[in-house]
């Protein structure tokens, strides 16, 4: 077949195109190749991704997730409420507040769009215990973001034991 | 059938083509490409410089970017393709069209329905689905417009006077029947008030729908008709046959095919199925090939012709729009494995990809069309083949700090969004931290947009320029 094959040869439709002529050349060899690469690749994909590996979308979030958990063990919310306050404890939620809370709370801590923290005044409650949920669960009508999720009940902690410490200054 | 060939020559010479028509649709997409071009600078500008949303809620962001879509998608390019439609499909079935009405109906509504959008997008009044955002009333325009548009189509078609229907009319047929399904299934919805409706969709199911709607309008009003149109414009501006007849036929049909189970790989990482999501990345990854199969029909039919490539500023549009085609028909199949979306979905890389696609393909295609036709439609020659050559650098140089940008962006803010510190907690918690480091990228590509923008109203110059020196007794002809 091969050797019958003459490349550009006028397919001869042109009088119906408009003047326009076509050859009827062959498909090129490696656009034909790639073509059936994925269509043989792509149900190979799907029943690897579902049926051998078993993998799914929940599977992954839970073994990531899973993964994470061995690796940067979280304490407990008990044990992050009963943290012995020491100075390095108190050096870390400086730097916890820094990073995170100063865009609202101003780095001298008297306020801005969120409120004094230093002032000995409070509006959700002024225990540690308080402090530590207003920041975990946040106010999410007043515009304070919920930061349980982002920090972890360990550096909430320590956050909150600095926000604690420097109260009334 | 039985007419003499003397007689059917002399008849078939006889055609009066109806180029009026045409001439109003081109005019009407270079008008609407300013304007849609001019508020996606505005918008780049908003993004990177805040005090450019004017403090005012119809000037805002978000009511803005639904105007820029709409009126690149719809009035940009809608006009162009049925203007480079009327044009061919004239010629490839050597029959004026079926019915001169007909033709100026659908020329005003479609008119009509983009200045109703133009109003109620500022205003707010949308229906919240991409691409989909226009109110009911309008959604009926739309159809009935469309079905105008259809019957003027496929009457010329039967009235036609050759037997063979070349490839372009196939392609253009994929666009008005499936742009009509989509539209119609997409919009379905209970209206409650003038300006307001409910989708008979809910949840999940909406959001499919949605997206196998908008995956599709890119595939059928950006794609398949511009295929056509460059297999119809490329050939008679290079002069050269068709690389491959066979190959058009099976890369027609392949992209058809599987281009409308692909829409599900916009809803990869959602709360839809995981067979589904795995339905619409695989079909998107067997699309490489038919959407390449364009692409090379359209390179290998320049063999012979490289040399205007130097010389002839539509070659050079053209050889950049079939390029970014192929670009970015590989770069969306990427886009939709889902390790490579984990890291793409909901950033700038997403905006890049589309504008590869629109500014790259689609307008660099629409210009190509506008150089080669406006100047045989008055019957003249290219008012200046230098500033054509200027559009072309302004507008391929644009794109390129375009879409670089917009890469460098897209995967800074992927990466960003995951980074992870040593204690396991995310690096980046705020949100705004990871924009401000995006603002180089924004204005880069404001830069690209106005480089491309200010091409475009070279064009325009330069077109106009073509009418007003076209010999007066031509224009007359040409009524």
């Amino acid at each position: 077949m091969s050797d019958r094959y003459t490349p550009d040869q006028i397919l001869g439709h042109s009088d119906e195109a408009d003047g326009i002529e076509e050859y009827d050349n062959r498909l090129p060899r490696w656009w034909v190749g790639l073509f059936l690469f994925c269509i043989a690749w792509s149900p190979a994909y799907a029943i690897h991704y579902h049926i051998v590996a078993e993998r799914s979308q929940a599977g992954d979030y839970d073994a990531e997730m899973a993964a994470a958990a061995e690796k940067w063990p979280q304490i407990s919310a008990e044990d992050a409420a009963n943290m012995e306050i020491t100075a390095d404890v108190l050096a870390e939620g400086e730097a916890i507040y820094t990073t995170n809370c100063v865009a609202c709370h101003a780095a001298d801590m008297t306020g801005g769009i969120g409120p004094n923290l230093v002032d000995d005044e409070w509006i959700h409650g002024s225990t540690k215990a308080e402090i530590t949920s207003t920041i975990t669960n946040g106010v999410t009508e007043k515009g304070m973001p919920p930061w349980g999720p982002v920090l972890g009940p360990e550096k909430v902690a320590k956050v909150a034991a600095f926000v604690h410490s420097k109260n009334g200054t | 059938m039985s007419v003499e060939p003397q007689t059917q020559a002399a008849s078939l010479s006889a055609v009066d083509y109806d180029d009026a028509i045409v001439k109003k649709f081109i005019a009407a997409s270079m008008l609407f490409g300013v304007i849609g071009m001019t508020v996606g600078a505005l918008i780049a500008l908003q993004l990177a410089w805040w005090p450019a949303n004017l403090g005012l809620e119809f000037t805002s962001f978000g009511r803005l970017r639904p105007l820029h879509t709409n009126a690149v998608i719809f009035a940009f390019t809608g006009n162009f393709i049925f203007a480079g439609i009327y044009y061919s499909m004239q010629r490839l079935l050597k029959t004026r069209l079926f019915s001169d009405a007909l033709s100026n109906i659908h020329f005003y509504g479609w008119q009509a329905i983009i200045l109703s959008a133009a109003i109620t997008l500022p205003l707010g009044l949308t229906q919240g689905k991409e691409y989909a955002e226009l109110i009911w009333p309008i959604d009926l325009s739309i159809a009935v417009i469309w079905v105008v548009f259809a019957i003027n189509f496929f009457g010329t078609i039967a009235k036609r006077r050759v037997k063979h229907l070349y490839v372009a009319i196939w392609f253009y047929m994929s666009m008005v029947i499936t742009i009509a399904v989509l539209h119609i299934v997409n919009n379905l919805s209970i209206p409650a008030t003038l300006t307001r409706s409910y989708p008979i969709y809910a949840g999940m199911t909406d959001a499919l729908v949605q997206w196998w709607y908008g995956h599709n309008a890119v595939g059928f009003l950006l794609t398949t008709p511009i295929l056509g149109l460059m297999y119809y414009f490329l050939p008679k501006s290079v002069e050269r046959p068709v690389f491959s007849y066979r190959l058009s036929i099976i890369h027609f049909w392949a992209l058809i095919f599987l281009y409308i189970w692909a829409g599900p790989h916009h809803l990869l990482y959602s709360a839809l199925p995981d067979w589904a999501q795995t339905l619409g990345m695989i079909f998107s990854i067997m699309l490489i090939a038919p959407s390449w199969g364009g692409m090379l029909n359209g390179l290998l039919t320049l063999r012979g012709a490289w040399d205007k490539l130097r010389t002839d500023p539509i070659v050079k549009f053209w050889v950049v729009a079939v390029t970014f085609y192929g670009m970015s028909t590989f770069e969306g199949p990427m886009m939709s494995i889902r390790v490579v979306n984990s890291l793409s979905h909901f950033t700038d890389w997403t905006i890049g990809h589309v504008h590869s696609g629109a500014l790259g393909w689609v307008g660099m295609a629409a210009f190509a069309t506008f150089y080669w036709l406006v100047p045989r439609l008055w019957n003249t020659k290219l008012h200046s083949q230098g500033l054509a050559t200027a559009h072309f650098w302004l507008a391929t140089v644009g794109i390129v700090l375009y879409v670089v940008a917009m890469w460098s962006s897209g995967i800074t803010q992927g990466l960003m969004w995951r980074a992870i510190d040593d204690a396991g907690q995310l690096q980046f918690p705020s949100f705004v931290d990871t924009v401000l480091e995006l603002m180089p990228f924004y204005w880069i590509r404001l830069v690209g947009g106005l480089m491309y923008l200010t091409g475009l109203l070279l064009a325009c110059f330069n077109l106009l320029m073509t009418v007003k020196n076209a010999p007066a007794a031509s224009a007359a002809a040409a009524k």
